[in-house]
């Protein structure tokens, strides 16, 4: 049996050092020096070809902007249909891993349509959203959104679903739309920040 | 031969319980964060809306 130096649990160890890190990560002063450290990231950000275009050219952010709401749009409906199937709400008549495999495939380049026209967007506005609070939020919620569907959600419903217990896919589901939430609410509510 | 298929089911068990405590433990910090982080956020627009309005 394949094991690692920490153990069979190494998935679970690894979940729980990364919770830990967030949490005191987020809670003490660690925090603001790497916010200190990260501004003349963002500089620089407006001053790159994107971060040009963004600014001057109105209609180029727009369209930009439009792509990036699709992907949130065609990323959101993979999140519901497939947590939404794992709850038992959504196409019961198809099975499990039809649904949950189809929506893998489109959330994997929803999702990078995302990234692609998040950077574009945010070159353009880089030291408006440094200054929002909100946006660390979001950036928080994806990271979370990322690292729970890549790390914790996909190799759990890898397996077959029948052997998991109804409880944790359930809770799994429901903890995969709610970050997911977060991470769409929060981006919008920097359009209407400032 | 049965020693080798017993193996790999030992193996395949312990994998999914690895995933199923890894799940548990992730959707609840997201599930209990998320209770927090929305319950500050409708209990901050009451308190807004009492300011504006009493």
């Amino acid at each position: 049996m394949p094991t690692s130096i920490l153990g069979p649990y190494f998935r679970t160890i690894v979940t729980v050092s990364v919770i830990a890190a967030a949490l005191v990560f987020s809670f003490t002063y660690a925090r603001n020096g790497v916010y200190v450290e990260i501004q003349p990231l963002f500089e620089w950000m407006e001053t790159t070809w994107f971060g040009y275009v963004g600014k001057t050219w109105g209609a180029a952010f727009a369209t930009i902007q439009a792509g990036h709401l699709i992907g949130l749009a065609v990323l959101g409906g993979c999140v519901l249909v497939s947590d939404g199937r794992l709850l038992g709400v959504v196409l019961t008549d198809v099975p499990h891993r039809i649904v949950v495999d189809r929506a893998d495939a489109v959330f994997r380049w929803a999702l990078a349509t995302l990234l692609v026209t998040g950077v574009f967007m945010a070159c353009g506005v880089a030291m408006k959203i440094y200054y929002l609070p909100v946006y660390w939020y979001k950036m928080l919620g994806l990271a979370c959104g990322i690292l729970f569907h890549y790390y914790v959600r996909r190799p759990l419903v890898a397996h077959e679903l029948g052997a998991i217990n109804p409880i944790v896919l359930k809770m799994t589901a429901i903890a995969s739309i709610l970050v997911w939430f977060l991470v769409a609410a929060t981006g919008r509510w920097i359009g209407f920040s400032g | 031969m049965n020693e080798e298929n017993q193996s790999l089911t030992d193996g395949q068990n312990t994998g999914l319980k690895d995933a199923q405590t890894s799940a548990l433990v992730a959707a609840s910090a997201i599930i209990i964060f998320s209770a927090f982080y929305w319950f500050a956020q409708i209990q901050s627009v009451r308190e807004l809306l009492e300011l504006a309005y009493g």
